[in-house]
């Protein structure tokens, strides 16, 4: 794989097309990274950096980069640098440089002659021409030449327009008006796109080496992108959430009475995570209400979804025949598990709300979100339940042990890692949820008190029997608590502002979910390291 | 001739009785009649507990508690036999719970239907939704809404996912495969109402204050949230098909002298097409679905853009956002509606699942693996 570049370095010959080819990438990253800082508004479009114009930059760091591709290609078609081409580009490549072609041609002519109908003979002439230049010729000069004039033309542009302050595009179709501040970043990163596809090819070689390290840069650029979408909204939520949750805390402020002896002694305290959201004498508001409801939440859900999904697939896989049924339930569990979790709360409106509770409760929550985590349950459990070795069973059976015994003492142990690590990981999806929650749950905005469902049990005479007050009334949860914030709009309280609070909220919500994720992740890694050691 | 048809009918209609009757007897041969006794009562106590609770009826915890004294008395006596009985069950429920969704889900839907006729899909003149003169409700905007949104959220998933997916099963190094799996998984994990936030207080601010939209939320901001949300379905899903393309036909194209991106683009992803067309399917279901960040973000103005594709109008509902929005306070028709919506979009997704077992199930066939 590497031998192309090797030599290419090796024989000396190519060193100036080396050097280029990582000027042309490097100039590239910047340009992208500069062009995304405009973009979240950390840079000013129309201001500088290191007392150079933005604009300046960005069209400049798109010159250069199409300046080096052209010179790259250029050197490759004469024979000064040595590459290995094919006889030519792919017919994809025609198609968006001839696009990119049209779209520049048609743009630069309603600039220059100011509307009219100019424009469509352009352009369709542009796209022609540009997909042809590409296509045609031998495949250094056609992925390089074609696409470096319209990454120079862009650049210039940009430089000239200034970084488009005043400027605003105002199309009959939108409601919206497009700035040129905006427009600008947004042509630098698509240039750049281009020039790290055409530069990574050059820098290969071109040729099927060329080739995939044109369409490696390109992926890699998108996962790097998706990847920094993650950070940036986790990043976000810490540092929005972090001040109102440790809004009163610190390590040694409260105290912790100890057992038996008459003595206290100091202990953390995180006043926004145990206070109370509402009542009257909170100064400052916390989540614990909503906390505990998530937990609850969470608690019968398990208890509710996990035998269930469970028993179900071990009735799946070692009971019942392949055939109709298993294909009916199959399909059944799949529909389940992609079902929009608002249609499950409509659900809960309809069939367990009026029979259960009257209103909005804890347990039709609990069973609500069950049936979302259920399919889950049930899916990871089947596939645990498969991935155990028929061996295993054959070995038990001829012990002469019998069929249940089997199942109850080899089969069902051995798939629990895989099953635990599903339910940890569906657990985490339905702490977050809080669509059917609205439907069938919620209750005040801010509540004053927590729900205590287990000292809430009580015996009567009619059936059923036993009731539990706490568990048939509403409470909060965490994203439900973060939604009635959102919505309620005036905070009750003077410590936070209604965003402050939301962000606590968002952060501590945030933490509970990814704390849960990072457990499933890790005992899946867990087992599969064990599992690979056997 | 005549006869011979009949005689076909006469077998169409027997045979599955005989079948039953014979694993019936097969059954009833190979379990003793304790456990027969069992799981009949283990079975025709859940069954009736079921019934008194779909009546409401107070008397349900009785055959409730038949049924649980029964298993864990089974439990100790005939353990084999309850664990039949009660898996058998279990699994029955699981089906059950979808087929309750389905029946309720029509039945509180049918007086939206029977008040609006086909108006209540179709209808585009104004009044569109209005509680008052008898109410009129047209899901037609919701379903023009959820399109548009739809839409923008699969033009955005769609191809990063397939390049995720692309780079986790096929390029990246183990290390960074580490990395980036966990990462893209935790990206699913992120609570919807916490993209809803972000999405307000960001996105939707920086449209209206760049691209001056006319209202803060547009259906562009939400669809690219969704977006973002749906991607990590696609990349998952489209992962596990790459993946179970043989190592032996990757290892062929390699042989032959072409290179990892060439094995990559001609012979993986063609054998994983349809693999990878489930999960974009699933994806688009996951987008449609999606309730809290398009709640929180939309404008629950209803209305049809125009032009239709005018991502940016004042207009913002879809089926999704005024079920979650309106559900807590409507009633009698209005609410029935909702159900609508709701049956609307059980459908449509359910359709997608389907199909994208479907495509799936074709893949593992040609690929030669297990059904």
């Amino acid at each position: 794989m590497g031998t192309a570049t090797k030599t290419t370095l090796a024989t000396g010959e190519s060193v100036v097309g080396a050097v280029t080819s990582r000027t042309v990438l490097g100039v590239t990253a910047a340009t992208v990274v500069l062009a995304v800082a405009c973009l979240m508004q950390w840079v000013a479009p129309g201001g500088a950096v290191v007392g150079i114009p933005v604009a300046t930059l960005l069209g400049g760091g798109l010159a250069v980069a199409g300046c080096g591709i052209a010179v790259l290609g250029a050197g490759s078609r004469l024979g000064y640098i040595e590459t290995t081409p094919s006889r030519a580009t792919s017919l994809a490549a025609g198609c968006v440089v001839g696009m990119l072609w049209a779209v520049s041609g048609g743009v630069a002519t309603t600039v220059a002659v100011g509307g009219g109908d100019a424009w469509l003979p352009v352009a369709v002439v542009g796209g022609v021409a540009g997909a042809l230049a590409t296509v045609l010729p031998r495949e250094d000069a056609g992925a390089t030449l074609p696409a470096a004039a319209v990454i120079v033309g862009w650049g210039g542009a940009i430089a000239a327009s200034g970084g488009g302050g005043g400027w605003t595009w105002a199309p009959a179709w939108s409601s919206a008006v497009f700035p040129g501040t905006e427009i600008v970043p947004v042509v630098a990163v698509g240039g750049a796109l281009l020039a790290a596809w055409s530069g990574a090819s050059a820098h290969a070689g071109f040729g099927a080496e060329g080739r995939q390290a044109g369409a490696y840069a390109l992926v890699g650029a998108v996962v790097v992108g998706t990847l920094s979408v993650l950070v940036l909204l986790v990043g976000f939520v810490v540092l929005k959430g972090i001040t109102p949750v440790l809004t009163g805390a610190s390590l040694t402020g409260g105290t912790l009475g100890l057992p038996f002896v008459d003595a206290a002694v100091p202990w953390p305290t995180l006043p926004f995570v145990t206070n109370q959201t509402g009542g009257l004498y909170v100064t400052i508001p916390g989540v614990f209400p909503a906390l505990v409801g998530t937990l609850w939440l969470v608690f019968g859900a398990v208890v509710a979804a996990v035998p269930l999904g469970i028993g179900a697939a071990v009735f799946l896989t070692e009971y019942a025949e392949r055939g109709r049924f298993t294909q009916l339930v199959e399909v059944a569990t799949n529909g389940l598990w992609s079902t929009p979790s608002i249609v499950f709360g409509l659900f809960g409106l309809a069939f367990l709300v009026p029979r259960l509770s009257g209103g909005n409760s804890i347990l039709v929550g609990q069973l609500v979100l069950g049936c979302m985590l259920l399919p889950l349950v049930l899916l990871t459990c089947r596939e645990a339940l498969l991935a155990v070795p028929d061996a295993h069973r054959d070995a038990s059976a001829a012990l002469g042990v019998t069929k249940w015994q089997t199942i109850r003492s080899v089969v069902v142990p051995a798939a629990m890692p895989g099953t635990i690590t599903g339910v940890i990981l569906g657990v985490g999806r339905i702490a977050g949820e809080t669509a059917p929650l609205l439907l069938v749950f919620g209750g005040a905005p801010y509540p004053s008190n927590t729900p205590d469902v287990l000292g809430s049990f009580s015996l009567m005479a009619q059936p059923p029997f036993v009731t539990n007050d706490a568990l048939l009334a509403p409470a909060s949860a965490l994203p439900y608590q973060l939604y009635t914030t959102i919505t309620a709009g005036v905070f009750p309280k003077d410590e936070f502002t209604t965003a402050a609070f939301g962000w606590g909220t968002a952060l501590v919500l945030l933490a509970v979910v990814i704390g849960l994720y990072a457990v499933g992740i890790a005992s899946r890694r867990y087992f599969r390291r064990k599992l690979h050691h056997e | 001739m005549m006869r011979r048809v009949k005689r076909t009918v006469a077998a169409r209609v027997t045979d599955p009785v005989v079948g039953v009757a014979r694993s019936a007897r097969e059954y009833r041969s190979r379990t003793g009649d304790t456990a027969v006794a069992v799981q009949a009562v283990i079975c025709g106590s859940l069954g009736a507990a079921f019934v008194a609770f779909l009546v409401g009826s107070q008397w349900t915890v009785f055959p409730a508690g038949v049924f649980l004294a029964t298993t864990v008395v089974g439990w100790r006596r005939e353990q084999a036999a309850t664990g039949k009985a009660v898996t058998f069950l279990m699994t029955v429920g699981t089906v059950g719970v979808l087929a309750l969704i389905v029946a309720f889900l029509l039945v509180r839907s049918v007086p939206a239907v029977e008040h609006m006729g086909v108006g209540l899909l179709g209808r585009t003149a104004d009044p569109l939704w209005a509680a008052r003169d008898g109410g009129v409700y047209s899901l037609a905007p919701m379903l023009v809404g959820t399109a548009i949104t739809t839409c923008i959220a699969t033009v955005i998933a769609t191809p990063v996912g397939i390049a995720g997916a692309v780079f986790i099963s096929e390029i990246a190094p183990p290390r960074v495969r580490d990395v980036v799996k966990p990462g893209i998984e935790l990206m699913a994990g992120i609570p919807s109402i916490t993209y809803g936030f972000i999405g307000l207080t960001v996105l939707n601010q920086y449209f209206y204050a760049e691209f001056r939209t006319p209202t803060i939320g547009s259906y562009l901001a939400a669809g690219a949230m969704i977006g973002v949300m749906a991607l990590p379905t696609v990349v998952t899903i489209s992962e596990d098909a790459l993946a179970a393309v043989p190592e032996s036909v990757k290892s062929g194209a390699l042989a032959m002298g072409s290179t990892p991106w060439q094995t990559t683009k001609s012979v993986t992803l063609p054998a994983g097409l349809s693999g990878v067309s489930a999960g974009v399917l699933l994806g688009v279901g996951r987008a449609m679905g999606e309730t809290m960040a398009a709640t929180v973000m939309l404008t629950h103005t209803k209305g049809f853009p125009s032009p239709v594709f005018d991502v940016f109008s004042q207009y913002g509902e879809t089926l999704t956002t005024v079920i979650a929005f309106e559900g807590g306070n409507a009633s009698g028709v209005h609410m029935s509606a909702l159900f609508a919506g709701g049956v609307v979009l059980f459908v449509t997704v359910m359709a997608l699942s389907v199909g994208s077992q479907y495509v799936e199930w074709r893949m593992h066939r040609k690929l030669g693996g297990e059904t």
